[in-house]
């Protein structure tokens, strides 16, 4: 086959994958998305770029190519134009489908199948969530390294050249930059030498060993939490959650998510177990063929899916962008084992079937992130041009809903513009839905006594967004505020904004850029506790150089009456919190008063500092 | 860096065209601000992004900018129409009841509450457009501006068809002067 004939027939998946995931080529940034394009911010910093490269992040993981450098390289070169981020990863995904296809080629040698493998892998709806959210291009790079070793160990097998053997092993190696998952190739490739090539299964072993290193490594670096949706479960559910997991792979499954495919809904679900059927009736007649190489396909998704089948509580439908390749080579199997026109047809039906039910979900979840991104973006660009034209007002947003608030303001966007000072109004937060697992609402609600007196000062502005552009509503929030709140001390206390001020007594410093720094007693007013049970919050920082002398002990008095103490011994950021004095309840203000053990003089303007503040809070 | 960005964007735009050809699908938001909204207003209209503030609660986002969905309980914020001290107002609800919501609970009981009075509730049980109407004493809207609360009695919970939990849609809340 020649190489434009090759380049011609792997041009169809790329074309067909074009075609449904279309809407996610063209969408914006959304949720995870800000976090990592705030990575920049932290460069900065001393060791920066150490921090911002290799510090385990988003439980606990390294993704170096997939994320770190995707990420920080694409914002230097392109800021804040999604465009490019998408391009790359649909170029990403070109690259896989090609390199499907030299499996498939590699494994049949059939054309048709080549075609086939790529094809039914695009089709698969799991692809949905990464061709149309940027954060999890992860997925699709790791295919990427996966396909590229298996590549190169196919052509070792063929040949027998050392070159190849070595490049997949740099391959290899490279992908743990990718995502953890990359840890099984050495399966892989041990399934394909199992299957086809048995004398090299030994050339396959020395992997493995990497791969224990890694593990283990990573077990230290980030231990696997023993609760929480990301514990992992050694028990009878495993059975379970693998099975959840190759019905969801047959997209027909999904069909009923869809609200314009309700009717098919039943046929979908139909389709999964016929087509699941089909497969280990396939299975079973190659093995009894003893076609193994025909079956490979059901190695690669029964070694891919393995590392998350332990997770119960955390079934992601985009897990299966790995393995779901595996249907493609399956396809490919099928394909050229079928020698029979019947066969052949049967084959066809199937895949037809296939992608009949699953390349209508896909493309329904890109164009799902499409809408939510560009809402986002509505509001995020909204937000940047209202910051232009109220250059140093506080920016509170109303009719930010559930969706909107956990897409697009919960992780921060405003911050890359280089807007620090941008809250929910409040009130705004009764029409966003509470997940306490992802966050809390609160903390970005702006206190409504300090909200009303800044708005009538005109140090704020209000705008609603939720429509296709953001609306000034300022005056119309003021004339509602007034009636529904009154001006009174919040009970929450940003010492580092200067709508505060006025909340902070004796024993602090001028205001920095977003912190406030005390001397060694200073006082602060609280808004007081509406029910019983309720607690102070203190989040400050501590600097180095303070803890020369040893750790230092920071007191907590309210209305006189101690709260309690906590030593301060490591440097940075702390969180404390005091249960409240009984008596506290029901009192509109409170005075909290805090004393440090111990100050340090500033070398630079010889000021006795205390620790830097944050956070006041009674909740 | 600039260089480098132009060959990119170079490289990715000729693939882009050749094969597809370039279209962007969503209209860029040129004008992102306004000029300030009114004061409160008697009648809100849940599509206009300016009456946000006077939908206190239990509404979601406005869909193809006519309506939004409310949850089980909702509440509105209306300024009472001049003269409503001393006669009265009339409090309109514009409600769709959807066909997917009464084919689930067969029927729907809204009631409303205004200051601590509660209004007489109505039970729908057919799909489509209805108005909640009910005359509202002068006592009740002695003040600059009022607070009504809407309940359902049953509604969809979260999960049953999507994700939120969904009441009724509503197109718009008022207060008119008699």
């Amino acid at each position: 086959m020649t190489g434009a004939r090759r380049a011609t027939l792997l041009s169809i998946p790329v074309v067909f994958s074009l075609i449904v995931y279309w809407p996610g080529l063209w969408t914006w940034f959304q949720q995870d998305d800000f976090a990592w394009l705030g990575l920049h911010l932290e460069l900065s910093k001393p060791s920066g770029w150490l921090h911002a490269l290799l510090t385990p992040m988003a439980q606990g993981t390294i993704r170096l190519w997939s994320e770190r450098l995707f990420f920080l390289v694409f914002h230097a070169v392109f800021g804040l134009d999604a465009l490019p981020f998408r391009i790359a990863v649909f170029a990403t995904l070109g690259l896989n489908l090609a390199l499907v296809g030299d499996i498939a080629w590699r494994m049949t040698r059939s054309q048709a199948a080549m075609v086939l493998a790529p094809l039914v892998w695009a089709a698969n709806p799991a692809l949905g969530v990464p061709m149309s959210w940027t954060s999890s291009y992860n997925q699709i790079l790791c295919v990427t390294f996966l396909a590229g070793a298996l590549c190169c160990f196919l052509r070792y097998v063929e040949t027998g050249s050392r070159r190849w053997y070595l490049a997949q092993w740099i391959v290899f190696v490279l992908g743990f930059g990718a995502l953890e998952l990359n840890v099984v190739y050495p399966g892989l490739a041990l399934a394909w030498a199992l299957c086809c090539a048995r004398h090299r299964i030994v050339s396959t072993l020395p992997m493995f060993a990497v791969s224990g290193v890694y593990t283990l490594a990573h077990s230290w670096i980030s231990p696997k939490p023993a609760s929480g949706p990301y514990a992992m479960h050694w028990d009878l559910s495993m059975p379970e959650t693998l099975g959840r997991y190759a019905i969801t792979a047959f997209g027909g499954s999904r069909l009923a998510e869809l609200p314009q495919a309700k009717e098919w809904a039943t046929f979908g679900q139909a389709s999964a177990w016929l087509l699941a059927g089909a497969v280990i009736g396939f299975l079973g007649w190659s093995l009894w063929r003893r076609r193994f190489r025909d079956s490979f396909g059901v190695l690669w998704f029964l070694t891919l899916i393995a590392p998350v089948v332990p997770l119960r509580d955390h079934f992601s439908d985009y897990y299966l962008t790995a393995p779901a390749v595996g249907l493609g080579l399956l396809a490919a199997g099928a394909w050229a084992s079928a020698t029979r026109v019947a066969s052949r047809a049967l084959v066809a039906a199937a895949a037809c079937v296939y992608a009949g039910t699953s390349a209508p979900v896909g493309r329904a979840i890109a164009e799902f992130h499409y809408d939510r991104s560009r809402k986002v973006e509505d509001l995020v660009m909204g937000v940047q041009a209202a910051g232009r034209i109220h250059r140093g007002k506080t920016i509170l947003l109303t009719g930010v809903g559930t969706d909107l608030f956990w897409s697009g303001v919960h992780d921060k966007p405003f911050r890359l513009l280089g807007l620090h000072d941008v809250w929910l109004a409040p009130g705004a937060e009764e029409n966003i839905r509470a997940f306490p697992e992802l966050g809390s609402v609160s903390d970005f609600v702006f206190p409504a006594g300090p909200a009303l007196r800044i708005t009538e000062k005109r140090q704020a502005v209000v705008y609603a967004a939720g429509g296709e552009r953001l609306r000034n509503i300022t005056g119309t929030w003021l004339a509602l505020a007034r009636l529904r709140w009154k001006p009174g001390p919040a009970s929450r206390v940003d010492a580092g904004h200067p709508a505060f001020a006025d909340q902070l007594g004796s024993g602090w410093y001028d205001l920095e850029s977003g912190y406030r720094w005390m001397a060694d007693r200073a006082v602060v007013w609280l808004g007081g506790p509406g029910q019983p049970g309720q607690q102070i919050h203190i989040k400050g920082f501590y600097p180095e150089e303070g803890l020369a002398g040893g750790p230092l002990r920071l007191t907590v008095r309210i209305e006189g009456i101690p709260a309690g103490n906590s030593a301060v011994e490591k440097p940075g950021a702390f969180e404390f919190r005091f249960a409240l004095p009984p008596a506290t309840v029901g009192r509109a203000r409170l005075e909290v008063e805090l004393e440090l053990s111990r100050v340090f003089v500033d070398p630079k303007d010889g000021r006795r500092l205390g620790a830097a503040f944050g956070i006041l809070e009674i909740r | 860096m600039r260089q480098l960005k132009r060959l990119v964007w170079a490289m990715a735009l000729a693939g882009l065209v050749a094969g597809t050809g370039c279209r962007r699908q969503h209209p860029l938001t040129v004008e992102t601000v306004e000029e300030e909204g009114p004061p409160l207003v008697s009648v809100v209209h849940v599509a206009d992004p300016r009456a946000t503030p006077q939908l206190l609660r239990g509404f979601y986002d406005i869909e193809h900018n006519s309506w939004r969905w409310t949850m089980g309980k909702f509440s509105v914020t209306l300024r009472p129409p001049a003269g409503a001290a001393t006669k009265g107002a009339t409090l309109q609800l514009n409600l769709t009841m959807p066909e997917p919501v009464i084919s689930r609970l067969r029927s729907v009981t809204l009631s409303a509450s205004i200051r601590g009075v509660a209004l007489d509730p109505e039970t729908y049980t057919k799909p489509g457009d209805h108005v909640y109407s009910r005359d509202v004493p002068a006592a009740s809207l002695a003040a600059e501006a009022v607070t009504i609360d809407f309940a359902l009695d049953k509604y969809l919970a979260a999960g049953a068809v999507e994700q939120r939990e969904l009441g009724v849609i509503v197109t718009q809340a008022g207060l008119i002067p008699k």
